[in-house]
């Protein structure tokens, strides 16, 4: 929209953003607008790997307060210039892409540690701190959030809250909406709200949780008061092979009936054990399903628990003991293979299915999407773990990969498979009693289907962004919510 | 190109973000073209399109990296996308687009080497515009050398050859690096003592990446006085090390800064919440406080807001270059390792 510097309202604007933010806080240059136009997302990364333009943002601008952002929302919203927050970047689904040009709402700027009330255990900052500089403030005190997600090194809290993200100790702590006490809100009209200051009460329905998930289209998350946990006096792993898929699948249900309390679930299918127990163990497998789990807390208590779970184990399920050590380092090297080269790559096509569902549907989520894979995509590996259990069910983080050489060079021909296989395996999730994504959001990716999944609800949501965002100013054109 | 010996970097950072959390640079500006990915990006942008090489903003934007190798340090297959951002600037450089203030660095950097040596023996101290600027660390140095009863020399004058290379200038940092290792070793010097982790740095790795035979040893202050086995007079007490860009990231955490430490009964308190970002005020780039001094002063003030007591933690740094910047623009009491040691023999 305003894509030209000679455009003179183009300088009418930096002049009114400047006067927000301070001079040095409204970038224009280049370097900056292309980082602002990729993110983690495969399209983008692909659609710059084959030397095409990405869509750039106006202007990156660094708001340092609430009333900043608030002043940013009442100039775009007189002038209807599109706003998309931008935490990291390391969300996979699109959600930070300036699509429509405008304003990128860079959000590291507000990266103040708040405190700690040590009586309560909760800790409040603002949204943009990278979540490693929060857990490691934390820890500094004797905390923890227990928020440990493999992008903690580059994603910020605020990207967290604002795609409902999750850990790797979520079975016992929670994913990110279960961690939060309140949140602070810059409404897209340029209010500042807060939520009640406590998550349980009977005072009308949860704003905190209309916040939570809204993907930056419902309002700019400033600040946040989060529950932190005093760093445990033991965590112990164990691990198991399984003769199959479906027995593993069991063995963890049982262990979440049981309501014993497993800080980490992780249970890989038989494909992605074979490729986790060779790179990890060293070990040769050709069949089986490795599931490891552990305890957390008091070490007598962290003891009995792990001695009932291995009973649920050894005894009903006949699971093959890899002891402490096949837990420990899965534990150890949790981030590990988000780096490179271990990480899936451009020249491959690759995504997290993730969906979640409760045990009874749980398996044939799985299979479903793998059969509509496999059957539509026979150049395709699929694969699958499941990793954040809950007391009725489980999330699966499936994948899909393509090599290099079974990927059209085309962009276009590119991103037209990639849309066709995630159409295909969302669709099929649904309809088995899933969902379009269990943490890493919809955002531009899935955004088409949530009318599919919502039904006659989606209107609501409609409703609710209409309400709050009258001039649709607001990330356009994610979370299903209509473009510009 | 000189970018094509680092098509590994360029491959494999410019999608990864696992890093951005150690980005100096980008943990005070903010923006996400200053981090590995993005500068990674632009330059896989690049060799699709070499005229993207021009664009100043790509250039700016190269150029004030802090070049601190924390990213390369954490990273698990250690890609090395500072030694990539270095290339690319040498493929600036070689193209004739170095941006103005680092062609006016270098010439300056170039005509201002004037070696000189004070006088003969065997162990030669270099001492740099850094470690002269302090105007303490030299003295420190020398009182420990009376201490111990050796005998030394100086050799001072110029750039050796390590701000040149970080420019880009790679041609006139091997130039620089030869003349100061010919003037060294026509001293008859067996050691040389450097208190500039950056100087450690050229003469260890740079010089043999230039081909050029370093005939004398080469050794960081923190090792050289530790090998003397002097006993401290009293305890260092509670400090904070802050460790240097060079030793601990370019040169696989150089063990002898904490153990010269130890060795003089230090109790060093971890600083700040970790030990994986920089707090250097920028010392891997060599000058940027003669690019832009305000990026230094950002970094400081990130530093100081990481101390448990910013007046009253003794802090102690490898780098005069730190000591140098940290004092100027933060209130935070800084000494050098060699200034530590002086003061308790
Ligand atoms: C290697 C890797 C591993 C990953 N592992 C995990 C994992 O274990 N668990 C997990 O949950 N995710 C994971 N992700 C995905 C990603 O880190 C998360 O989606 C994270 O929540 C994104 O945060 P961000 O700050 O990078 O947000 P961005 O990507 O910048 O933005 C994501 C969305 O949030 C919005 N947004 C950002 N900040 C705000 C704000 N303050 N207010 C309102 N809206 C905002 C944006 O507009 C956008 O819609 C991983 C990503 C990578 C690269
Ligand atoms: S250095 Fe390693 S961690 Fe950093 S961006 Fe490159 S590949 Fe990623």
């Amino acid at each position: 929209m305003l894509s030209s510097k000679d455009n003179y309202m183009y300088e009418m604007i930096r002049t009114e953003l400047t006067d927000a933010v301070g001079e040095e806080f409204v970038g224009t240059g280049n370097a900056d607008k292309f980082g602002h136009s990729v993110d983690y997302y495969w399209i983008p990364e692909m659609w710059h790997d084959r030397g095409m333009p990405t869509p750039k943002p106006d202007f990156v601008v660094h708001p340092g307060s609430a009333e900043e952002v608030s002043k940013v929302m009442k100039i775009a919203n007189h002038y209807h210039i599109p706003v998309v927050p931008w935490g990291g970047g390391s969300g996979s689904q699109g959600g930070a892409l300036p699509v429509y040009g405008g304003i990128i709402l860079d959000m590291k700027r507000m990266n103040k540690f708040i405190g700690i009330d040590k009586e309560s255990l909760t800790v409040t900052c603002q949204t943009g701190m990278i979540a490693r500089h929060l857990e490691w403030r934390c820890n500094k005190e004797g905390f923890s959030t227990m928020h440990l997600p493999a992008s903690i090194a580059c994603a910020t809290i605020g990207g967290f809250l604002a795609h409902r993200g999750t850990g790797v100790l979520s079975t016992k702590y929670g994913k990110i909406e279960d961690m939060v006490m309140s949140l602070e809100v810059v409404t897209p009209t340029g209010e500042i709200i807060r939520t009640l200051p406590v998550p349980r009460h009977a005072s009308g329905p949860d704003l905190t949780m209309l916040f939570l998930g809204s993907e930056g289209t419902l309002g700019v998350i400033t600040e946040v008061t989060l529950k932190v946990h005093p760093e445990p006096e033991a965590r112990e792993f164990r691990a198991y092979i399984f003769k199959d898929f479906h027995t593993a699948m069991s063995a963890g249900a049982e262990l979440m009936r049981s309501r014993l309390q497993p800080c980490a679930i992780r249970l890989y299918d038989e494909e992605e054990t074979i490729h986790h127990v060779r790179r990890v163990f060293g070990m040769e497998l050709d069949k089986g399903a490795y599931l490891v789990f552990g305890f957390d807390g008091p070490a007598d208590i962290v003891e009995c628990q792990m001695r009932r779970a291995r009973a649920i184990m050894e005894e009903k399920y006949h699971g093959k003991d890899l002891g402490s050590k096949g837990g420990d380092l899965w534990w150890q090297n949790k981030y590990k293979f988000f780096y490179p080269p271990f990480m899936f790559h451009i020249p491959q096509a690759f995504g997290t299915l993730d969906t979640v569902a409760t045990f009874a549907n749980i398996e044939n989520v799985y299979h479903a999407m793998k059969k509509v894979v496999n059957e539509n995509f026979p150049q395709a590996r699929f694969i699958g773990h499941f990793s954040h259990w809950y007391e009725w069910g489980c999330m699966l983080y499936a994948r899909f990969i393509f090599e290099g050489e079974n990927v059209p060079e085309d962009p276009a021909e590119a991103a037209a498979l990639y849309n066709r296989v995630w159409d295909m395996a969302i669709r099929a999730a649904i309809a088995n009693g899933g969902v379009i994504n269990e943490h890493h959001g919809v955002g531009l990716k899935l955004g088409r289907l949530m009318k599919e999944l919502y039904g006659p609800a989606m209107p609501v949501l409609e409703g609710i962004k209409k309400q709050l965002d009258p001039n649709n100013i607001m990330n356009p054109g994610k979370l299903g919510f209509k473009g510009i | 190109m000189n970018i094509d010996k680092y098509t590994d970097a360029i491959k494999n950072c410019r999608f990864c973000f696992m890093c951005r959390h150690l980005s100096g640079i980008g943990n005070v500006t903010f923006t996400e073209a200053d981090t590995p990915r993005v500068r990674a990006s632009m330059i896989y942008g690049v060799t699709m399109d070499p005229e993207k090489m021009a664009d100043k903003d790509f250039i700016d934007t190269l150029y004030r990296s802090d070049l601190s190798r924390a990213c390369c340090f954490h990273c698990v297959n250690h890609y090395d996308e500072n030694s990539l951002n270095i290339a690319m600037r040498t493929d600036l450089v070689e193209k004739g687009l170095a941006p103005d203030y680092a062609k006016a660095i270098a010439e300056n950097l170039k005509s201002s080497s004037n070696w000189e040596i004070s006088g003969a023996a065997e162990v030669l101290y270099f001492t740099d515009r850094y470690t002269l600027q302090t105007g303490t660390v030299a003295p420190a140095f020398d009182a420990i050398m009376k201490k111990a009863g050796i005998n030394y020399a100086t050799v001072s004058g110029g750039c050796i050859g390590r701000a040149l290379k970080v420019l880009g200038f790679a041609q006139d940092a091997k130039a620089a690096a030869e003349k100061f290792v010919s003037t060294v070793k026509a001293a008859g010097a067996k050691t040389l003592v450097v208190s500039n982790p950056a100087a450690y740095e050229l003469l260890k790795n740079d010089c043999a990446e230039f081909g050029i035979e370093v005939p004398f040893a080469v050794m960081h202050t923190s090792e050289y006085i530790l090998s003397l086995g002097l006993k401290a007079a009293k305890a260092a007490g509670d400090i904070y090390y802050l460790e240097s860009d060079y030793l601990k990231n370019y040169n696989d955490n150089l063990p002898f800064p904490r153990q010269l430490l130890a060795a003089v009964n230090a109790n060093i308190k971890p600083f700040g919440t970790n030990n994986e970002e920089s707090y250097t005020c920028g010392e891997g780039a060599v000058l940027l406080p003669e690019i832009d001094e305000t990026l230094v002063a950002k970094l400081a003030a990130y530093i100081a807001d990481r101390a448990d007591d910013p007046a009253n933690d003794k802090i102690v740094v490898a780098s005069p270059y730190t000591k140098i910047f940290l004092s100027k623009y933060t209130k935070l009491n800084v000494a050098t390792l060699e200034e530590v040691v002086a003061e308790v023999l």
